[in-house]
């Protein structure tokens, strides 16, 4: 009789959602980006993504292998998010970038930034994020000029000058690109999965409509970034356009600020972190003259344990004490 | 008392290796390291400044009182500080360039303040020179190691020399310092661990082969 009854410690109510199927779907959501950026910058490209893809994975395998993990523990276990931070880190790097590049950064990624702290959900930082800083870092020598994409504008106008498109801050005046283009990514130079925000903005729709993340954060990220670029410029509201939608501010919102592990556990939390992220990219935009992003996610991902220790959810049934003005003596 | 000099050797290089294992003097451990060059002069000056101190501070154990060895200790290490300075300065003009701020910091070293207090004020001259000079080796050689493996990631060459035009800056920025550190210090404890096991075993077969 006894048998029948099954212990178990909380939570008790299960849901379908899986990591694995978290990331199933987010792997999903970058194919657009990741296919647009394809047709933009041709089968080299492809050669990138699919590097940093395999060596991702690759990387996680040999991992485990090394702690001894069986190698069918290791497939049956296996959660996607390797499969991700390579996506990512094939698609936020430009063609100009030398083969090997995406090799050494997944590896470091995923072995080095998500491995070595206790595997997925135990990460610091993003390991997208800091397997893109590493290749920033280590790879400026070998780095050629920015490419332009197969497809020209959609004017015809000439090709804007500013490598991923930031706004033009020296000069402070908006790059000839139009929006639309800006929008499309034609004849627009950056990295392979960024130029596209159409695409991207699809993959986003896709995970807020599949609840793998709530859209309204990264649109505070984005809509503070522009705000705060149009204030630095003196309440110039021509430039908020332009401005989120160069370099791979659409990007690094959707899909690599929204990483569940580096993002703090409360509303208000997130709320913070998520215009903190904003200002902070664009006076890092203001102030260095290059594309900030993924240092301003690097960045706030190191302040989220601080935010999560001021920031505490009220716990369930309490209720906030009412002072009454008698007990004021 | 006979001064027991192998262990003395054996603690300065290995089992208390300052940078791999006590973690002292991590500053110029991360900073200098860039380049192997660096490593063996911060090293070698360090282990000048080590015994030199050691044996001044032993010699004057029992004159220095109780209350004021902090200071006096740091007046003994820094007037070698100087002479190192000043001997570099004259001498080798790129070395003392390359190592700029951090030699004037010797002086504040966590390494040599340590072995002062907890070695050289406590024993005999001999026996504090070698300790000196066995942690400088230490310091030395741990110091070229993760220079030389930072050259050749971080520049592509060694001890100056360009190897290839293949280089991943990570290694050179300070962060690739943090890093290779960590490595270092994983790897070092992983063989210590590996060789005082199996010395162990051997000890206690030994004794079974002694008992039977």
């Amino acid at each position: 009789m006894e048998n029948n009854l099954i212990y178990s410690s909380s939570p008790h109510i299960k849901a379908k959602r899986t990591t694995r199927n978290i990331m199933i779907d987010v792997c999903i959501a970058l194919i657009p980006a990741t296919v647009m950026g394809i047709v933009y910058f041709g089968a080299y490209a492809l050669l990138l993504v699919a590097l940093s893809v395999l060596s991702a994975v690759a990387g996680e395998y040999i991992y485990l292998l090394i702690m001894k993990k069986p190698l069918r523990e290791i497939t049956r276990e296996f959660d996607f998010s390797s499969v991700v931070s390579g996506m990512l880190i094939g698609i936020t790097i430009g063609t100009n970038y030398p083969w090997y590049s995406p090799i050494f950064g997944s590896l470091f990624a995923v072995i080095v930034v998500k491995m070595l702290f206790g595997g997925t959900g135990k990460n610091v930082v993003n390991p997208a994020i800091a397997g893109r800083v590493f290749m920033f870092i280590s790879f400026q020598w070998a780095v050629g000029a920015w490419l332009l994409p197969n497809l020209g504008s959609v004017y015809g106008e000439t090709v804007i000058s500013s490598a991923t498109a930031v706004v033009d801050t020296s000069s402070g005046i908006v790059p000839k690109l139009s929006v639309l283009d800006m929008l499309l990514g034609t004849g627009m130079q950056g990295c392979i999965g960024e130029t596209c925000k159409l695409a991207l903005l699809a993959g986003g729709i896709y995970l807020a409509v599949r609840k793998v993340i709530n859209l309204i954060f990264p649109l505070i990220y984005i809509a503070l970034e522009g705000l705060t670029t149009v204030a630095i410029y003196g309440i110039d509201f021509a430039l908020f356009l332009p401005s989120i939608l160069s370099g791979g501010l659409i990007l690094g919102a959707i899909f690599m600020a929204t990483d569940y592990t580096t993002t703090p556990n409360t509303r208000l939390g997130n709320i913070i972190y998520f215009i903190a992220l904003g200002i902070l990219t664009a006076v890092l935009r203001f102030a260095t003259n290059m594309e900030t992003v993924s240092f301003a996610i690097l960045l706030m991902n190191l302040t989220v344990p601080l935010i999560d220790k001021f920031i505490l959810n009220r716990p369930f049934g309490y209720k906030k004490q009412i002072k009454t003005k008698g007990e004021n003596k | 008392m006979k001064t027991d000099f192998k262990k003395i050797a054996k603690d300065g290089v290995i089992s208390s290796n300052p940078t791999l294992k006590l973690v002292l003097g991590t500053c110029p451990t991360l900073a200098l390291t860039t380049a192997a060059m660096n490593g063996i002069g911060m090293g070698l000056a360090v282990t000048f400044v080590l015994i030199f101190s050691n044996v001044i501070i032993s010699l004057m154990r029992k004159a220095i009182p109780k209350e004021v060895r902090i200071p006096a200790f740091i007046l003994i290490i820094a007037t070698f500080v100087t002479i190192v300075r000043l001997a570099l300065d004259y001498f080798l003009p790129d070395i003392y360039e390359s190592l700029g701020l951090y030699l004037p910091l010797i002086v504040v070293n966590c390494i040599i303040l340590a072995r002062a207090e907890s070695f050289a004020s406590k024993n005999g001259v001999l026996a504090s020179a070698a300790d000196g000079l066995f942690m400088g080796v230490g310091f030395t050689t741990a110091l070229t190691l993760m220079g030389t493996v930072r050259e050749i990631l971080g520049s592509g060459a060694i001890f100056g020399h360009k190897l290839w035009d293949f280089s991943i800056g990570f290694f050179s920025s300070s962060a690739g310092a943090f890093f290779t550190y960590a490595v270092f210090i994983a790897l070092f404890a992983l063989i210590t661990d590996k060789c005082s096991e199996k010395s162990k075993h051997k000890k206690a077969n030994d004794k079974i082969k002694e008992n039977a």
